[in-house]
């Protein structure tokens, strides 16, 4: 398999983007990583005819 | 009520600010009304108004500010003044913690994001890890109840893109130095890790740190990655990127025993490894695994101990004699009717380790999640016998933290348990990570303590064992841990398998004594 | 094309409206002669279309005061029985490419700033701000000092105004935006700085024009710091009345609350609305012992400028309004930072300083507040159920709304599909 990306992360400097608690954001920051922090909610608030409409639509982020 | 009036000749308010003031000070206790404001004709007559335009104030122009109120008292007022004055002084700008609602505009904002950690519930990770992967991130997914098919989907697009995966139910990756999710913070070394098991990947790490060598990269593929429906993906890609990595020079794989498609495949990988490869995969063969020319190692504590053979560096555990010995001073304690271990486990390799050190020394040991289901306690609040309980459990976090991060789920278990006069050793796990407890052995101190005391009081003695999973570079260092453990007169033992089997090792003796006296 | 790529390609071109348009203020006229559609007997009222015993009380008395200013019945009593009897046709403002603030109305007579979108060639209006009287037809309040104000506008200072835009050959709505940039404006609630720069703009003009109260003219102007809101307003339902002509479009084009309810326009469907109950404004009152109790739901059609992405979409830009809403710095910022969330492009003439120059964003996309489950925030006043302005701050706009939106564009691109399918 080519590893190219992989080892493109293992190279960089760890840039961070935390879907979910911030916890774990706060944890990374820490350690002197950085962190984009993503505050999640469900899409639509897991209203199913919103999602049905917004893949007909488009618009999902 | 008296009318109050402060008068700051020349000082200038801006009207959104006089409005903000006159609403912070009708809130002040014991004044009835009050009025900020410029001292312009139109405030005058407000005042006027409201019969609170004294002589005082009719003389001021529109460039005096003017604070009036109708209060109790003068004590009152001037409370009320200090909180308007307090409020404008300490309210300089704060900085703002910056967020985003989607991955996607974080990435706008942030190109040079390469990692998206992704801990949201199960059912949506497919969709979010998917953004992320489009968006050119690798992912390391805390998420767990993740459907097996979604995870195929995102391993496969992930394989496609030639990103990482680490996950779902990826509980430990240490990417370039730094520790994710629930991992330990670790040396950097030449070991790079690939499991299926979060735990066993900190262990063997964290023993790498301690005897001071280190890893390159953890890359940790989610239990489930190795079952044959998901094809340890993540593990090949895996070993394919440790291979190729420059900075790493070993590999450990650790697993629970593979799906069998999937462990044909790892092996014939392992078999075309061109790096020395130790390889902890729990119920497979020794000489299958050697057949595959790794290193084989028998259990968590064993592959860190292969791991340092390879650069030469003795590291010292507890062996089977020394716990018997220390087993030997520790029973001594014990009084006629206690013979029971209750361990209290924050995560479930763990428990399961001690769990199969114990059954030979101690027989059966009954669990919320037994090695045997006939085992399986009732209920999890109510122990029996021997029984170990896994705090980490769904039916304990539901809703709720890991217990690495919020311990008090454990917490009311020590006094519980010590309550019982047959139980004479508790075991209890610690587990150090960034995001966990700032002090998790000293959450516990003191209930320690107390269920000492009160076994005491009765003329009991109970042993408490413990083990630290983590490292002196976590942020609650190790060492500390250890210490505030020993000080509070808890056995500490090097790792969760050599405190088991000292517990085991105890109970058995105990049963032992106690049938030589009858 | 699929459905989804055409939404987008819609929402691309009025996302290019929206930055593109050059609103231009032109001129003040009669409301009855500029505005297409009205008639000696509508009057346009802010907020959708709702039902005549629904009209929430200071709006009723704006609608009975401008019934008795164009002469057409003498007391309130015989106002309102002339509204029941459909004599008058209430309308929605936006219905008609105007904007009425608050509890404004207007009606024929009313002198209304004329603003064409050179790009798109829209027309939009608004009546004038009536300046820092508090008393006034724009907060629900009637008598015949504000009949007297009414008729001043009507006869000498709406009729001045008009002429000194003329002989300024217009005055462009972007320049004052762009010169004002940094000045602390978030050009909903508060815009001293771009009302300023504007009376600069027009006082020469003023200068030069026939009217005999022309010193009482520039005073009045001079002594509004809000006078550009109107103006802006007048602007934004300049461009809207292009993007509403496109189909598939899930971008809001108009928005504005009654008091009971509050709607949303897409540029799909034009002047369709989609509303639910009006959300009230939560912020600071004016006077102390106003409760919650005393003011009525979201009203006025003054967050169009949200529509073009001030107010609270750009609260970064006008910090100082936060104090106000008993909110501060970091709020500001998080709200201009959801509003980019939920937007689809940017307007790069007026950059915020202190946002590393970024532009504000505009073009709020209904797909996006549903999906990312991110509201909006509007700014606005709120208003005294006895009329008069209860106190400022601010409102999310309501999920409802978008939903009910993205049901209209959903249908649209069914029955579009259908009918493709069916030749």
């Amino acid at each position: 398999m080519n590893c190219d990306k992989i080892l493109d992360l293992f190279r960089s400097e760890l840039v961070t983007v935390n879907v979910g608690p911030r916890l774990f954001a706060t944890a990374l920051e820490k350690q002197g990583y950085a962190a984009i922090q993503v505050d999640w909610k469900p899409a639509a608030g897991g209203d199913a005819e919103m999602i049905e409409i917004l893949e007909l639509l488009g618009g999902l982020d | 009520m008296t009318v109050f009036a402060n008068i700051q000749k020349g000082r200038y308010m801006d009207s959104l600010e006089t409005l903000f003031a006159a609403s912070l000070l009708n809130e002040q206790e014991g004044v009835s009304l009050g009025f900020v404001g410029m001292a312009t004709p139109a405030f005058q007559k407000e005042l006027e108004q409201a019969g609170m335009l004294t002589e005082e104030i009719r003389q001021c122009t529109g460039s005096d500010t003017v604070v009036a109120a109708q209060c109790r008292d003068q004590a009152a007022f001037d409370a009320a003044l200090a909180a308007l004055n307090s409020h404008s002084t300490a309210d300089a700008p704060r900085q703002t913690e910056e967020s985003f609602v989607s991955t996607r505009a974080a990435v706008e904002k942030h190109p040079e994001a390469n990692l998206c950690s992704i801990a949201v519930p199960g059912e949506y990770a497919l969709s979010e890890v998917r953004k992320a992967l489009n968006l050119g991130l690798h992912c390391v997914v805390f998420s767990n109840n993740v459907p097996l098919e979604d995870e195929r989907a995102m391993k496969e697009l992930a394989r496609e893109k030639g990103l990482l995966c680490m996950g779902p139910d990826c509980g430990v990756a240490n990417i370039n130095g730094a520790a994710l999710v629930l991992s330990s913070i670790n040396n950097r070394g030449p070991f790079g890790i690939c499991g299926a098991s979060g735990t066993g990947i900190q262990h063997v790490a964290a023993i790498l740190h301690e005897a001071g060598t280190g890893v390159s990269q953890t890359i940790g593929t989610g239990g489930n990655d190795l079952k044959d429906q998901v094809g340890g993906i993540t593990m090949l890609m895996g070993i394919d990127a440790l291979e190729a990595d420059p900075e790493t020079r070993y590999i450990a794989l650790i697993s629970r025993k593979p799906g069998q498609k999937v462990l044909d495949k790892i092996l014939d990988r392992v078999r075309r490894c061109r790096k020395p490869v130790v390889a902890l995969l729990m119920g497979c063969e020794r000489q299958v695994v050697e057949s595959a020319g790794a290193v084989w190692a028998e259990n968590l504590d064993d592959c860190a101990l292969k791991c340092l053979e390879l650069v030469g560096i003795r590291y010292p555990l507890a062996t089977e004699e020394q716990l018997a010995q220390l087993a030997q001073e520790q029973v001594g304690k014990l009084s006629k009717g206690q013979k029971y271990l209750r361990g209290l486990y924050s995560g479930g390799t763990y428990m399961d380790e001690a769990a199969g050190a114990l059954v030979p020394r101690v027989g059966r040991v009954w669990s919320n999640c037994p090695l045997d289901l006939a085992w399986k306690l009732e209920d999890s609040y109510c122990s029996r016998e021997n029984s170990c309980v896994d705090y980490g459990e769904e039916e304990f976090t539901l809703g709720r933290p890991h217990p690495a991060i919020d311990p008090s789920i454990r917490k009311p278990a020590i006094l519980r348990e010590a309550a019982d006069p047959e139980v004479a050793v508790m075991l209890l796990d610690f587990i150090l990570t960034p995001p966990g407890h700032p002090d998790p052995a000293g959450y516990l101190l003191e209930d320690i303590r107390l269920a000492q005391q009160m076994a005491e009081n009765e003329g009991r003695h109970i042993i408490f064992i413990a083990s630290v999973l983590g490292t002196t570079a976590d942020l609650q260092d190790l060492r500390q841990q250890q210490q505030k453990l020993e000080q509070a007169g808890v056995i500490v033992c090097q790792t969760n398998y050599r405190a088991a089997v000292l517990a085991g090792a105890i109970i058995r003796l105990k049963k032992e004594r106690d049938a030589d006296e009858l | 094309m699929t459905i989804q790529q055409r939404v987008d390609a819609a929402n691309q071109k009025v996302a290019q409206m929206l930055t593109q348009g050059r609103p231009v203020w032109v001129d003040v006229q009669p409301a009855g002669q500029v505005i297409p559609g009205m008639t000696s007997h509508t009057i346009l009222v802010p907020g959708p279309p709702i039902e005549i015993g629904r009209i929430t009380p200071p709006i009723r008395t704006s609608v009975c005061g401008a019934v008795i200013h164009e002469g057409l019945a003498q007391t309130p009593a015989q106002a309102w029985e002339m509204v029941e009897r459909g004599e008058i046709l209430i309308r929605s403002s936006q219905d008609y490419g105007a904007a009425n603030a608050a509890c404004m109305v207007t009606s024929a007579s009313m002198p209304v700033i004329v603003v064409e979108d050179k790009t798109y060639g829209g027309r939009g209006y608004a009546p004038l701000h009536p300046g820092p009287n508090p008393k006034c037809l724009r907060w629900g309040l009637y008598d015949e000092e504000v009949e007297q104000d009414l008729r001043w506008f009507r006869d000498v200072y709406g009729p001045a105004l008009g002429q000194a835009v003329r002989l300024a050959g217009g005055i462009d709505v972007i320049t004052v935006l762009a010169k004002t940039a940094g000045m602390g404006d978030e050009n909903h609630n508060r815009q001293p700085a771009a009302s300023m720069y504007l009376a600069l703009q027009l006082i020469p003009w003023l200068l030069q024009i026939q009217s005999p109260k022309k010193d009482r003219v520039i005073t009045h102007l001079a002594a509004n710091d809000r006078f550009f809101l109107h103006v802006m307003m007048a602007g934004v339902e300049s461009i809207t009345q292009s993007c509403k002509q496109v189909p598939l479009s899930t971008v809001m084009v108009g928005m504005g609350g009654n008091g009971v309810e509050f709607g949303i326009q897409m540029a799909g469907t034009g002047n369709r609305w989609y509303t639910t109950q009006a959300p009230k404004i939560q912020g600071t009152f004016l006077k102390a012992g106003i409760t919650e109790a005393d003011i009525v739901g979201y009203l006025g059609d003054s967050c169009v400028t949200e529509v073009y992405g001030l107010g609270g979409m750009s609260a970064i830009a006008g910090p100082a309004y936060m104090r106000l809403t008993g909110s501060d710095y970091a709020e500001a910022r998080s709200r201009t930072q959801k509003a980019r969330t939920v937007s689809l492009a940017e307007h790069t003439f007026a950059p915020v300083p202190w946002e590393n120059y970024a532009g504000f964003p505009v073009g709020v996309d209904a797909r996006k507040v549903v999906g990312c489950n991110v509201l909006p925030i509007s700014h606005g006043g709120s208003a005294l159920r006895a009329g008069g302005q209860a106190g400022a701050g601010a409102a999310e706009l309501p999920l409802e709304c978008f939903k009910e939106a993205l049901r209209g564009i959903a249908a649209q691109a069914r029955r579009i599909q259908a009918e493709e399918e069916a030749k």
